[in-house]
Order: C-alpha cells, then structure tokens, then sequence
C-alpha cells in the first residue's frame, strides 16, 4: 500500500484503510447482500475472501498491520453455522489469545475486531464496518506495527 | 547411593542389556558451572552423566530430533516430562519408544541465581515417567502471578517496554533451537516463498517475530524458560509465553503439558467459549 494513509480532503477526516477477512459463506455472502441492497457503509474495508475464517492465520492479521492497514476486521459464520462444522469454533480459540496478546503488547484493541456476520444479515455487516470504521477513525493512523518502506 | 549414582548406573542397564538405543541427559559442561545434553550410546559413556542445578536445557527438545534411532532413555524434570506430553499429544513421539527417567527437580541456576522460570515452577516433579531417579522434591506452593505488575502499566508503557526489550533481538533464532515445541521442518521465520517475516531486526519485524512465536506457543509451551535462558541479548521471552499461557488457562481452563489424552488447547475448543471480545 504505497500513498500515505489517506484523508478526506473535503472534510479534513481521517479515512482509515481496514483489511477485512470475510469467509466465504457466511460474511461475503452478507456484504454481499449488503451490497446488491444498497444499504450504505463507509468504503474504508478492503475484502480478502477467505474459505472459512479458520483459515485467518493470526500472522495474516499482524501481517496487513505490517503493511500498512489500519485495521483489521475478521468476520465469519455465527457459531453453530460454520460450513466446515467447527471452523470457527476453532478459530474463536486463537483469535482470542490473539486479542489478548495484543491487549498485553499495548496494541489497541479496537485496531482488530471480530465478528459473526451471516449470509442473511447485510444490514449487520453494514452496521459492523460502520462501527469499526468510527472506532480505527478515532484511534488515527496504525503506527505501531507498521514498518516504514525503505525507499 | 546418590542420585547421580542411581541414574548412571540404570542408564548402564539400559544401554548394557540393549533396551534403549541412547541416553539422553546431560554432562559437565566445559565452562564450570554449566552442564550441556549428553548422548549416551556406550554403557562405559554413562558415567559422564550428571544431574544438578546446571541442568537447564530442555531435554525434550532432542527427542524428535534422535527418535528416528530407535527406543531413547530420557532424563526428565518437571518442565521436561511436561514437554514430552506435548509433544505426544501432537504426535510427535511414540511413548513405547520412550524410557522416561524422572527427576525431581529444585530450580536451576542460571550465573549463580535461581532461574525466574523456576521461582514460579509449579511442577518440579515429573507428570510422566516410567520410573524415578532418586526422590520426588517436595511441591511447591503456587507463586504470584508474575505478570501482575506489568499488565497493571498504562498500555502505551507497555508497549514502550515489550518494543525496547525485543528491540535487543538478534534473530539468532537461538530461542527456537533449545524449544521443544519448535520442531516444524520449516519454521515460519525460515519460509522463503511467501516470506511471512521480514529478516531485519530494524522497524516492526522484531516485534512481529516476537508475537508470532507467542501464538505459536499458546497452549503448547510449559514455561521451562530454556527460551530466556539460550537467549544471548537477555530477551524476557517469558513475558510473552507467560501471557498466553495465562490466557488459555484463564479463558479455556486448560495447562499445557499435564495429560497426554487431551488435545492440545488450541487445536481444541468448547462451544461455550467465551466471545466478549467478538460482535
């Protein structure tokens, strides 16, 4: 992500770039929903669809912090409706020592959210972009994970 | 008969009456005051064997790395026998290949002062073992908590303070080398293609190397702190191992390393996790 984090020139606000985890069928089918409803959301998240989001490794949340995003958001099928039956019964496990490792390192909590967004929700998962978009915008720009490009 | 005595003489019957391949313990290092792992193939070699508050390496992390040679005689410690059970439980052992000899275990030394690992051992004595070696110590009471002073600073103190002390990394990556949970043939830190960290010790790599191998080691890692201690700056890799192992007892109920017949806590889960922290 090489121009600096950007900003609104017409209102002077901060507009934060936020990499957003979707699994396949649960969260993308619902911002997808949100979309071909065109229900509005601020358009700071940056979809990387995922199979499931089991497969979120922890490293790919440092990882998009590292490279300059703001923040992350994770989202995947609510428990109980995880294609993959208990993917993100497993992956709630690791997301949670994450949360609290980053806590403990004195990284903001609110730079990586998680959520359950399900293929039926389109206004919920509008509702959660909206809301970590507000909260990363208050944070201001991520400075403590980034690593500055060596020109 | 002292315990040193006891185990050389039954490593000599292991090895003599052909029922183990090696002994895997430790010996007299060169520098006095150190001992370093021994690996013991000739009933005659058996003597060089020691056990003292020297002994801080972490046996268990040879295992996966002599098991191809047949059935192994290990000394293990508290940290060490729970070591081993994480490893069977990631099936990376086979226990009928195993002699666990244990060991009760005082604290090690580390330049003359009790290791920090040790001051809040709560395992001295062995959770596995096919035999004893010697007596069992007596249990320890539980110490405090010792994070509770640094999880009371402000978060940005905190994160001034973890930045400063990984700040020192070298990226020797000796802290994996003596780790037994560290036995993956390609460590993420090694993996080419995609590069998943940066090799410089400048900006966040440090910082992102450090809190991988944390997540790494969430509900595997048995606080030996052979991590700290192989460390050549004088990193506090403990804090972190400590953090998540705080972590997965606190919201999972589970310790790493006490019973082979669980799954490891991260590869595991209850419906009724808690989720607080999810929307």
């Amino acid at each position: 992500m090489p121009e600096a984090a950007a900003t609104n020139p017409a209102a002077g606000v901060f507009e934060p770039k936020i990499v957003a985890f979707l699994c396949n069928w649960c969260s993308y089918a619902g911002a997808d929903l949100a979309g071909i409803s065109r229900i509005q959301y601020p358009p700071s998240i940056r979809v990387i669809r995922v199979p499931c989001s089991g497969r979120v490794d922890p490293f790919f949340i440092l990882k998009a912090l590292q490279s300059g995003a703001d923040g992350v958001l994770v989202s995947g099928c609510h428990p109980g409706d995880c294609h993959y039956l208990t993917g993100n019964y497993v992956a709630r496990r690791r997301f949670a020592v994450l949360n609290d490792l980053l806590e403990f390192a004195g990284i903001d909590p609110g730079r990586v959210s998680f959520s359950w967004v399900s293929a039926a929700e389109g206004e919920r998962f509008a509702e959660v972009v909206r809301d970590v978009t507000e909260k990363v915008r208050q944070l201001g720009p991520n400075r403590k994970l980034l690593k500055e490009e060596v020109a | 008969m002292s315990r040193e005595e006891q185990l050389r003489k039954r490593a000599k019957e292991l090895l003599a009456g052909k029922e183990v391949v090696m002994v895997l313990g430790y010996r007299a290092g060169r520098r006095p005051g150190t001992a370093t792992p021994a690996f013991i193939t000739r009933p005659e070699d058996a003597d060089s064997l020691v056990f003292d508050d020297r002994c801080g390496a972490n046996l268990a992390a040879y295992l996966p790395r002599v098991k191809h040679l047949g059935k192994i005689a290990v000394v293990a410690k508290g940290c060490d026998s729970r070591s081993i059970v994480t490893l069977l439980k990631e099936k990376q052992l086979d226990r009928n290949q195993l002699v666990i000899l244990g060991v009760g275990c005082d604290g090690v030394k580390e330049q003359g002062r009790l290791s920090d690992s040790c001051a809040t051992c709560a395992y001295p004595n062995p959770v596995v073992c096919d035999e004893m070696v010697g007596d069992k110590v007596a249990e320890r009471e539980s110490a405090a908590d010792p994070l509770a002073e640094f999880e009371k600073l402000a978060p940005e103190e905190r994160w001034q303070a973890l930045a400063e002390e990984v700040s020192r990394c070298i990226r020797c990556y000796a802290c994996r080398q003596v780790c037994p949970n560290c036995y993956c043939p390609t460590c993420f830190v090694d993996a080419g293609s995609p590069q998943w960290v940066g090799k410089t010790t400048a900006g966040s790599d440090n910082m992102m190397f450090h809190l991988m191998r944390a997540m790494h080691m969430a509900g595997r890692c048995v606080e030996c702190g052979a991590c700290s201690r192989g460390c050549p700056m004088g990193i506090d890799l403990m804090k972190f191992n400590r953090k998540v192992a705080k972590t997965v007892k606190d919201r999972f109920g589970a310790v790493a390393g006490l019973n082979p017949d669980e799954p490891p806590a991260l590869a595991a889960f209850d419906p009724n996790d808690k989720q607080e922290f999810i929307r």
